[in-house]
């Protein structure tokens, strides 16, 4: 089972060649340090706060930029 | 207490017992009472103890002193009294996962872990108290467990770090000899270095997660908290291994062999003097710096590097978020997730589920390529070397989301990302206690490429042939009642 993974993750890696990687790599961006926002003081603030951090997260992951062949971490078997 | 079993006992590593219970200096029965007694009355002060196993464990210890008389060896960890952390299942037993929603669950089959050890003469004296579903997506507070703030032993004003609170309090206090933990992003190495013990996560893959609370499968693992790597190496060598019960297990053993290590003058270990110099608590960094040059001293190349630049951060909340959201959407929808005792964590459950899949994809896809830029990483090097924590263990009453210092931040990360990048790899690490800050304990984290535990439990094992770190004990200070 092991052997077949290892091939399996060989697969993977022929597809980003280093340039690919060095590109996807240069434009992520380094997250600036914030002033923290006082803390929330019943639920709903909470759980506004949240998915406010949510929201920033996904605008961050967005700002990463793939090569079209980047597959998932995960592994499918059949 | 057991009058026959001297107080050095409770803080000996795993040979020493093992030696003197094939000695018969002591009984396996007078060590687990013993042993039980010191969780029973110091684990619930502490806010480690979630439920002490003292009649099985007295039966089990009456078993292995009866193989012993027959000269019947099982193995390092026969008769040595250890806690699990409460998200392991031990049939029909309560398993709490540090909820109270959960307070009442009993199952009725053994953590594939838990299984092998018992296996092994192992005694199983009590299970140990833990941050609320692990932390799930994340929380705010030290009080977010069932049993309360862990109390750090060597100061009980601070926290023990979390999620595996119990085990790193009970393997400082000499309640065990050795702790199972969990880790999915930190919760082994942060108790490890707040409480002055030493930590293993092993590779992602390399022990059986069966019957463990799954908080995020693809990131999940369960390791050891002991009192010195060896002790690690030990306990490791008979948790590891295949599981068809664990669908991702790697279907690798492994077996604990300093003895054929490598050359040290051959391995290359970087770091990033930034973290030790800027990052670094102040109070921390003389004792950070003398680890530096012990390691130094062992004959390894010393080369200065940094992570590849991702969003780690992202990256891994996310993931954590969408599948521990995903886990507990029963809870979730029940409503009993109110029950929770931290509210940052019962929000971050809710939120979680509205996670969209085109951000969980989007960080699993730049997990792949954070997981190629950490092996080319180690084309170069074979051993990362950071501070397991930048300070030592907080106040209980502090908020963990909130930083508890005004320096300012730093130009460039070093290393400082390498909780979340080691585990978003699935690489194995190592957290060694180093030195103090301001009293409380320090440590360094040794990561290494996937399955390489051997090199790093060597590097631990002559690290601490040349500090005694791991053998200073909490002092006289108890908790308040």
């Amino acid at each position: 089972m092991s052997q077949e993974r290892e091939t399996r993750n060989e697969k993977r890696e022929t597809k980003l060649t280093r340039r690919e990687l060095a590109l996807a790599v240069s434009t992520s961006a380094v997250l600036l340090a914030q002033a923290p926002a006082p803390l929330p003081s019943n639920p709903d603030e909470e759980l506004k706060a949240v998915k406010d951090a949510i929201q920033q997260t996904s605008q961050q992951l967005a700002k990463f930029d793939l090569p079209m062949s980047t597959e998932p971490a995960v592994h499918f078997r059949a | 207490m057991a009058a026959s079993i001297p107080d050095d006992i409770f803080f000996a590593s795993i040979t020493e017992i093992n030696q003197k219970l094939k000695a018969k200096e002591f009984s396996a029965v007078e060590l687990a009472k013993a042993f039980c007694g010191r969780l029973e009355q110091l684990g619930p002060r502490y806010n480690a103890l979630a439920l002490s196993l003292r009649d099985k464990a007295v039966k089990a210890a009456k078993d292995v002193d009866g193989d012993l008389k027959r000269e019947r060896y099982r193995g390092p960890l026969q008769g040595i009294p250890f806690g699990a952390k409460d998200l392991l299942a031990y049939a029909k037993h309560p398993t709490t996962w540090g909820a109270k929603p959960y307070a009442g669950q009993v199952f009725d089959y053994d953590a594939t872990v838990l299984k092998k050890l018992i296996k092994g003469g192992g005694i199983l004296a009590g299970k140990l108290a833990m941050v609320e579903l692990a932390g799930g997506p994340s929380y705010r507070y030290a009080s977010a467990s069932l049993t309360g703030p862990g109390l750090n032993p060597w100061d009980p004003t601070r926290w023990s770090g979390g999620s595996s609170s119990g085990s790193g309090i009970a393997v400082a206090a000499g309640l065990v000899t050795y702790a199972l933990g969990s880790e999915t992003s930190g919760s082994i190495l942060t108790p490890a270095a707040f409480c002055g013990v030493t930590g293993l996560r092993p590779t992602y893959g390399l022990v059986s997660r069966h019957g463990a609370m799954a908080l995020s499968w693809t990131l999940d693992k369960i390791g050891p908290l002991c009192r010195s790597a060896e002790d690690c190496g030990l306990v490791l060598h008979e948790i590891a291994g295949a599981d068809g019960e664990d669908p991702a297990s790697a279907g690798k053993s492994f077996y604990y062999a300093p003895q054929f290590a490598r050359d040290l003058k051959e391995v290359k270990v970087g770091f990033a003097p930034i973290d030790f110099a800027e990052w670094a608590d102040p109070a921390g960094r003389p004792d950070f710096a003398k680890a530096i040059e012990t390691v130094r001293s062992l004959g390894v190349q010393l080369v200065e590097t940094k992570l590849p630049e991702f969003p780690y951060g992202p990256v891994i909340g996310t993931i954590i978020s969408s599948e521990a959201s995903s886990i507990f959407e029963p809870l979730i929808q029940s409503g009993n997730v109110d029950q929770l005792a931290d509210q940052k964590q019962i929000a971050g459950l809710k939120a979680g589920l509205e996670i969209t899949a085109k951000d969980y994809l989007k960080a699993m896809r730049i997990r792949s390529l954070m997981q190629e830029g950490m092996r080319t990483l180690f084309d170069d090097i074979d051993v990362l070397l950071a501070p397991s924590r930048l300070a030592p263990a907080p106040k209980i009453t502090q908020p963990l989301d909130r930083p508890s210092s005004d320096r300012p931040t730093p130009k460039e990360r070093g290393l400082t990302a390498l909780i979340p990048a080691g585990n978003l790899a699935g690489l194995p690490a190592l957290s060694l206690p180093c030195g103090f800050a301001d009293g409380m304990p320090i440590a360094i984290q040794l990561v290494g490429r996937p399955f390489s535990e051997n090199l790093l439990l060597t590097l631990g094992k002559f690290f601490q042939e040349k500090t005694d770190w791991h053998k200073r004990r909490p002092g006289a200070s108890e908790p308040r009642a």
